[in-house]
Formats: C-alpha cells, sequence, structure tokens
C-alpha cells in the first residue's frame, strides 16, 4: 500500500447516491503515479460510476478526488487531463477513424504535422493503420474497441480509465493487447484504472487489485495477495476457485481458532471467538494427496477429475456432500480415478477462516 | 470527403434487389407524374406562351424590371428571415423537446403538432386580432405603460416576420427534433475527455451530427415561407409585394396567365434551388478527419 502523499491519483472516502440508492459508499483509493489498479467486481457495483467521478463526468455527494496534489472534485472533466475508453466506446460517427484518433489533439490545437505523427503512432500501437481514413460505421465491435484505445492514448493524459476495454477482443487479440497496452502505458507514465470482469486479465495487468462489491472496495492489494491472502469472503469467492466449509469456532488461542465442521477439525488463522459461526477456506493449490500436506486433513470420494494440461482440478466429495478442490499435478493426480477415495491434506498456514455470513432468515 | 475505400459498396447490384427498389418506387412515381410533373409542364409552357410561337418576353418582362425585381427580392428576403430565426428559436427548442422526459415530453409535442391541425389562414387571422390597433398586444403594452398611443404592428414588416416564424417554427423544430432525440449524448462525454470545453464539444460534435436536422428543417421552412400567399396577405397586404401576391395579381387582376405562369416558374426555380443546395449540405456527414 502506498501512503497518501506518495501516490498521484487519490480518492478519499467517495459516496454516490442515485436517488435512494448508494452506489459508492465512502471508497477510498490511492494509486501512485505510473501504477495500473484493476477495479474487479459484479455487474452494478459501481465500477463504471467510479471511472466517470474520477473522469469528473459525474458530481459525487461526499469525498473528493485530487490528482498530483490538485483537488478536481469540482473540476470540468476538459480540464482534468483523465483518459476514458468508454464500456460503449462512444467514437464520433461523423468523422474516420483518424478524425476520431485526432480529436484530442485537435482541440489542444496541436500542429498538423504533430497531429498526424501522434495519430499514425497510436493506430499502429493498436494495429490499424490501414484502416485510418475509414468511416466509424465500417468497423467490427472489437476494431471500434481499439479506435477507442487510441483515441484514449493519443493525448498521453495524465490519468486513463479503461472500462472494459478490452472485452470485445477476442482471446489472443486480448493477451496481445494487455501486454501492449501494459507497455506503452509504463512508456507514457501514466496511472490507470482498469475495470474488468475477467480475474485472468485482473491478475495479469495489475500492479493492484480492488476488488468492489455494493459499492465498497472489499480488499485493495497485489494480485498474489489477493489470491493467497483475501480479505473477505467475498473476495475468496469471486476471486479464483476455493474450498468452503462452514463450522463453529470450537476454539481461539493467540490468533489461531479451530473450526468444527462436518468434514473434521480445521485450524486456521483467525480471532473469531469460540462458539461464532465460520466458514474455512483455502485454495486448491495447497491440498496435496495424503495426510502430509500440512496440519489440516480431509477425506472423501473423487467426484470428477479435470485435466488441465499439467495439472489436474480434482473435486472431492466430502462427508455430508461438501466439495473439496485440489489442483494437483500430474503425478499425484497420476492414480486417481473418480468414484475411488482419497485423504487430502493442506497447511494451516494457508487455511483462512471468516465470519459466516448472517443466515437470512 | 468520401473514402476510396468505401467506393467498392456502391457498385450498383442489378437484380432482385434492383428490382425491388424499382416496384417500391412505382407507386408514388406514377402519382407524382400525375400531379406534380404533368401540371408543372403546362405552367411552363404557358409561361412561354406568346401571340406568335414560344417566347421569352414575360420573364424578361419579369427579370428585367426594377419593381419586380424588388418583388423577388421581397419573397427571398421574408423566407431568409423567416428561416434565420426559426432556426435560432427552433434549434434550442428541439434540444428541449429531446431532453425532456416522460409527460413533459408529451406537453412540448403536442403543442408542436396541434398548431399544425389549424389551418395558415386562422392563424394568420389570429395574428391580425392579436396585433390591431386595440389588440392584445396593444394593450398589454399599454397597460405596462410601454406606449402611451395604440402603436402600428399590423401590416408592417415586424408583423409579417412574426406571424411568418411562428406559422412554420414547426416545420424547423421536428426534423431538428428527431435528430437530437437519437444523439448519443455520451459522445459529448467522451469529447469533454479529450479536452473539449462545452462550447468545443458542441461545435465539433453536437453541430456536426445535427446538422442533417437543420438543413432538413432550413429546407422545409424556406420553401414553405417563399412561397406563402396567406400570410403576406393578411399580415401585410399591399405595402409589401411577393412574388406569391404578384402571381396571383397576374391571374386574378391583370388577365396575364403567361406573365404569372412565369413568376411562378421563377419562384419554384429559387426553392428548387435552395432545396438542392441544402440536400449536398445535409447529407449524412460521415468520414471526415
Ligand atoms: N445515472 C444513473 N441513475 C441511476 N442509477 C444509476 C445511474 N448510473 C448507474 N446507476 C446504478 O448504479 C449502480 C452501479 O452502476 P455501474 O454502472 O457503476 O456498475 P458497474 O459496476 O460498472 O456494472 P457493469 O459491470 O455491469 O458495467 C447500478 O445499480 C446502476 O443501476
Ligand atoms: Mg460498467
Amino acid at each position: 500500500m502506498i501512503d497518501g502523499t506518495a501516490a498521484h491519483l487519490v480518492v478519499s472516502g467517495i459516496t454516490k447516491r442515485f436517488a435512494a440508492l448508494t452506489v459508492l459508499d465512502r471508497v477510498d483509493l490511492a494509486i501512485a503515479r505510473g501504477e495500473l489498479v484493476t477495479l474487479l467486481g459484479p455487474s452494478g457495483c459501481g465500477k463504471t460510476t467510479l471511472l466517470r467521478l474520477v473522469a469528473g463526468l459525474t458530481l459525487p455527494d461526499n469525498g473528493h478526488i485530487t490528482i498530483a496534489g490538485r483537488d478536481l472534485t469540482k473540476v470540468p472533466p476538459h480540464r482534468r487531463n483523465v483518459g476514458v475508453v468508454f464500456q460503449s466506446y462512444a467514437l464520433f460517427p461523423h468523422l474516420t477513424v483518424a478524425g476520431n484518433v485526432a480529436f484530442g489533439l485537435n482541440v489542444r490545437r496541436r500542429p498538423k504535422s504533430e497531429v498526424a505523427a501522434a495519430v499514425h503512432r497510436a493506430l499502429q500501437l493498436v494495429h490499424l493503420e490501414h484502416l485510418a481514413e475509414r468511416p466509424i460505421a465500417a468497423l467490427s465491435g472489437g476494431q471500434q474497441q481499439r479506435i477507442a484505445l487510441a483515441r484514449a492514448l493519443a493525448v498521453e493524459p495524465d490519468v486513463l480509465l479503461f472500462d472494459e476495454a478490452l472485452s470485445a477482443l477476442d482471446r489472443n487479440l486480448r493477451e496481445e493487447m494487455q501486454i501492449e497496452l501494459r507497455r506503452i502505458l509504463r512508456e507514457i507514465g501514466a496511472t490507470a484504472i482498469f475495470v474488468t470482469h475477467d480475474q485472468d486479465e485482473a491478475l495479469t495487468m495489475s500492479d493492484r487489485i480492488a476488488v468492489m462489491n455494493h459499492g465498497r472496495i472489499e480488499q485493495c492489494a497485489r494480485p498474489r495477495e489477493i489470491y493467497t491472502r483475501p480479505a473477505s469472503l467475498f473476495t475468496l469467492q469471486f476471486v479464483g476457485l476455493s474450498s468452503r466449509i462452514a463450522g463453529t469456532v470450537a476454539a481461539s488461542d493467540n490468533g489461531r481458532i479451530q473450526v468444527e465442521t462436518p468434514v473434521g477439525r480445521f485450524e486456521a488463522a483467525g480471532t473469531l471467538a469460540p462458539g461464532d459461526r465460520a466458514i474455512v477456506a483455502t485454495r486448491p493449490e495447497y491440498l496435496r494427496v495424503g495426510s502430509d500436506g500440512g496440519g489440516n486433513t480431509a477425506t472423501g470420494t473423487i467426484r470428477t477429475i479435470v485435466y488441465q494440461g499439467s495439472r489436474c482440478l480434482v473435486d472431492v466429495e466430502a462427508a455430508s456432500g461438501q466439495s473439496l478442490l485440489a489442483s494437483l499435478s500430474g503425478d499425484q493426480a497420476a492414480d486417481l480415478s473418480t468414484g475411488a477415495p482419497i485423504r487430502l491434506s493442506w497447511p494451516v498456514t494457508e487455511t483462512f477462516a471468516f465470519p459466516a455470513p448472517e443466515a437470512r432468515p | 470527403m468520401t473514402t476510396p475505400t468505401a467506393a467498392p459498396r456502391r457498385v450498383p447490384k442489378l437484380g432482385r434487389e434492383r428490382l425491388a427498389a424499382v416496384g417500391f418506387a412505382l407507386p408514388a412515381l406514377v402519382v407524382l407524374m400525375a400531379l406534380f410533373v404533368a401540371p408543372l409542364a403546362v405552367l411552363f409552357a404557358a409561361s412561354m406562351r406568346g401571340p406568335d410561337g414560344p417566347t421569352l418576353d414575360h420573364y424578361g418582362r419579369l427579370l428585367g424590371s426594377a419593381t419586380y425585381l424588388g418583388v423577388i427580392w421581397n419573397s427571398v428576403k421574408l423566407a431568409l428571415e423567416t428561416t434565420t430565426i426559426a432556426l435560432i428559436v427552433g434549434y434550442p427548442a428541439a434540444f428541449a423537446i429531446g431532453r425532456a422526459r416522460g409527460a413533459l415530453r408529451s406537453l412540448l409535442l403536442a403543442s408542436l403538432f396541434l398548431p399544425l391541425a389549424a389551418s395558415v389562414i386562422v392563424k394568420a387571422f389570429a395574428w391580425t386580432i392579436l396585433l390591431r390597433s386595440d389588440g392584445l398586444v396593444n394593450l398589454a403594452m399599454m397597460a405596462l405603460g410601454l406606449t402611451q398611443a395604440p402603436v402600428r404592428l399590423i401590416f408592417t414588416e415586424t408583423a409579417l416576420i412574426a406571424g411568418s416564424v411562428n406559422i412554420f417554427l414547426p416545420y424547423m423544430i421536428l426534423p431538428i427534433y428527431t435528430v437530437v432525440a437519437q444523439f448519443d449524448r455520451r459522445l459529448v462525454e467522451a469529447a469533454a475527455t479529450l479536452g473539449a470545453s462545452p462550447v468545443e464539444a458542441f461545435l465539433r460534435v453536437v453541430v456536426p451530427l445535427t446538422l442533417p436536422g437543420v438543413i432538413a428543417g432550413v429546407a422545409l421552412v424556406f420553401s414553405l415561407s417563399v412561397s406563402a400567399y396567406v400570410v403576406p396577405t393578411l399580415l401585410i397586404g399591399e405595402r409589401y409585394q411577393t412574388l406569391t401576391t404578384l402571381i396571383a395579381k397576374a391571374y386574378l387582376l391583370a388577365q396575364q396567365p403567361e406573365f404569372g405562369a412565369a413568376a411562378g416558374v421563377v419562384l419554384l426555380l429559387i426553392a428548387v434551388v435552395v432545396v438542392t443546395l441544402s440536400a449536398r449540405f445535409g447529407r449524412p456527414v460521415r468520414g471526415r478527419s
């Protein structure tokens, strides 16, 4: 985490309501210059709204937005130098591809030769220089999305906001653009917020991931930390696969708790009090076949085995129908067959415990 | 600028598609031929009828006299002024209707359509009642102390333009409104994030994208007001001769149908030129860099 003084873009205490609906609830986010933070969260959790607030297209009900120490909360969008790649592209239908990309530069009254060079460069970045003179209507969705990208990049803004900017691209092109985009952002030194639904995209592209839910940032941390140290049950469930077992805390001692579940008694790091309802969880990578994978063990029957190239994802049905997911290496999975009994174990240090969500009556 | 890459799309496709297009256009074509082209041919022939064979004398008389040129100018001036003011008033009005939601929008649209149901004659008479010396406008001005005695309003150019704008305004607003209603506001937001001030976004994005509606409105209002007869007759009368009143006089009083026909052709040409020019500018603007 970076402290507020070093941060380039700071969102502090932002609240946004639409009538009775609170779409953003006291959101805090500090991003260093040149850093790329991904907003990851379910549809409707407020990602686009947060981007619009940073861009100045919507005003917050509460809170402040500063860029490079300047309070921009009430500054209109055209004086913020914040570029946006819109979820809907929002390309200008009356202009050609080149006209769209040149728009921001023309508005800035840059000399013609400079504009032409910048447009060419931006189109090259997205591999569409051959379409420069095409009208927008004559482009595919993926091409339009890349033009929107080129248009935002051409003016080299201080802060760039991407709202699902690669969603319309096929897998190969998307992966290529992810790498390209990272390189470009580093080159122009822009601070970026990237909204995506795609976890893999978030994990590969981001310096940090901010997991959002119901208008709040649940956790903002490096991708590895999000995956290995989820701060909430929501993050655990939303990012990556996990095995989760509900139970009751039986003992609590020095930051270690014992949770009694139908599958067995598990130890985890945590501060819940005895008697609390809890959910213990772990990631599939930590499970091993046998008893010596670390302090927690469980037994069950193999339900399915999914081959994933070098690894296998094994779904094990434990006692009372609970499901345990194990991602096993090839040689570990070699002798396994569906329907066979299996014993799994995993380290206490990689076992998480969260308070169980309130049961709704 | 049209792009060379778009050209191959325009290669005419012979065959079923073409035939279907002709088929769909056929009824309209027949009606237009019978009701429009044929009478025009008659008019045209009449305008060149002379005692000994075809002649251009009537056109010479019309275009060779300062008085008649003044009359032509009066018609054009009336149309230009009406169109300009209708555009200035109608453009923002069209936006207001386009932005309004729910009941307000229905109300505004109704207020636009309802006047179209009343005859031009009724509306022109309404204006004469409003503007006469004991009319509502004068009474109001005197009540407010703006003037002691009634001001002459009716039979002035001001009255003419006010009435003409009022009567033809819906024809300006409607085509602009249809374009504005489809306008994607997010484009203005995109322009803003690219550094365009509201004024610049308006000039670079809103104006070009609403231009087709503006052009259609201008063409409509110009051709309607340049050929208006009832409006100048009732609101200004003898003092302001227009091509339309001239034509009426030539046919009804002077018994010179040839001269009236020539004036009619000139009036038609003015309208055709303006509409053609607008159509050229109004082609969906697309693909400009
Ligand atoms: N202008 C608005 N008026 C009223 N409600 C709005 C408005 N804009 C957004 N909302 C609501 O705010 C919530 C968050 O919307 P937002 O567009 O930020 O979601 P999102 O996280 O971007 O979702 P998605 O992933 O589907 O794009 C939604 O419930 C939406 O209905
Ligand atoms: Mg969104």
